[in-house]
């Protein structure tokens, strides 16, 4: 028999409360996941919860057309996150000095998966600059953003999650290019760590 | 799909640190969190059941209003409850097992107003039992509550003065004349 959507277990869960269940075991992990990117495990592990808790008292809002209640979820997490700011920032700038240690070459680092090696190289070259125009977004674009890039949303999903038009969306995600693009050029500035003229020819040259 | 964002995507915070799986652990502790709230209509926060009623009261200055409301008439904050961000704060406040919303007024916030925009005028009063009405009016009164109902035996049984917060919202504190009678020890009487 074929699973229920998620449309149909947020309608039989207006009458009958406790049916709501297979929302969360369906899209927590996903939440969680998408929480711990932006704030980090310590902060994520509370909002999962507060995510959901908002959501089950929402339902009756829910779009029912809309088979599944991801976007609609990641909406609801974007909107707990909103009040996290400062966690989000701590966040960012503790990946900014994960990203520096991997310039400093750990022992491990060599024995790492070549995928692993790859993103450290990125992140040693431009993590700095891009978590600070990260950091610096608005938060409307900084939230379609990374919903694109890093939750791989499609453009209609985040335009349902942010309850904004999808030309909002394209025109957000545009804006934040344009600045990402801004800050990896050669001597942009927006990058928060101080260098010298020789070591950013350095970085450039890898 | 790979494009200028490809960058971006590869620091990924989970793919610049992959030892960072979702905790089954978290997710089972909070599943038991929601679904004990489900059944039970408590706050998962702070583990305290909410009443069937209670009032979202609306003020210019919702933080004022917290700290005259605790300062002033002694309600207690669920702090663990707070929720806030650009457009305002809600607080949560308990008496006894009475529970009230604090919130902010504007047509944003729930079309709510507070008396001091419209006049002062009030469309509703709470009322409030609490354990020592004397104590609790003489406390009102040094903090600089507006008193507008003098502290008095009613014919109905209890004892109770009326006052007027910070914006001018009316409560009404009262104490059943039989529990002043007993904390007195006149009950022999």
């Amino acid at each position: 028999m074929e699973e229920p959507t998620d449309a149909a277990v947020i309608a039989a869960s207006l009458a009958d409360p406790a049916s709501f269940a297979p929302i969360f075991d369906r899209h927590a992990a996903t939440v969680l996941r998408f929480l711990v990117r932006r704030v980090g495990p310590d902060a994520a592990d509370g909002l999962v919860g507060e995510t959901f808790r908002i959501a089950f008292e929402r339902r009756g809002s829910y779009d029912l057309d809309r088979p599944c209640a991801r976007p609609w979820l990641y909406g609801i997490a974007t909107n707990v996150l909103a009040r996290h700011r400062r966690a989000e920032g701590r966040r960012l700038a503790a990946l900014d000095r994960l990203a520096g240690r991997a310039t400093a070459g750990a022992p491990s680092e060599a024995d790492g998966p070549a995928e692993a090696a790859v993103a450290r190289a990125d992140a040693r070259d431009l993590w700095p600059r891009v978590a600070a125009t990260i950091a610096g977004l608005p938060a409307g674009e900084r939230d379609a953003l990374l919903l694109y890039a890093w939750e791989d949303l499609g453009y209609d999903d985040i335009a349902q999650a942010l309850g904004i038009p999808v030309g909002t969306v394209r025109s957000r995600l545009n804006r934040a290019r344009t600045r990402l693009r801004a800050a990896r050029e050669p001597g942009a500035p927006g990058g928060e760590q101080p260098s010298t003229p020789t070591e950013d020819r350095g970085r450039i040259g890898l | 799909m790979s494009d200028d964002l490809d960058p971006l995507r590869r620091v990924r915070p989970d793919r610049l640190q992959p030892d960072d799986p979702p905790d089954p652990v978290v997710l089972a502790e909070q599943r038991e969190r929601l679904m004990s709230a489900i059944d039970q209509n408590v706050n998962p926060d702070t583990g305290r059941r909410f009443p069937s009623i209670y009032p979202r009261i609306a003020y210019r200055d919702e933080m004022a209003a917290v700290e005259f409301l605790t300062r002033v008439f002694g309600f207690r904050e669920w702090r663990e409850s707070r929720m806030e961000n650009e457009t305002g704060t809600l607080a949560w406040l308990e008496v006894g097992d009475g529970v009230v919303m604090i919130g902010r007024a504007g047509p944003d916030h729930h079309d709510l107003s507070s008396p001091d925009d419209i006049g002062g005028a009030n469309t509703c009063m709470v009322n409030v039992y609490v354990d020592d009405v004397d104590t609790h009016h003489a406390r009102a009164v040094a903090e600089g509550a507006r008193i507008v109902m003098d502290l008095e035996d009613m014919f109905w049984g209890d004892r109770r003065y009326e006052a007027l917060d910070l914006e001018g919202h009316r409560w009404h504190f009262g104490e059943r004349l039989s529990h002043v009678r007993e904390r007195l020890g006149l009950d022999d009487a």
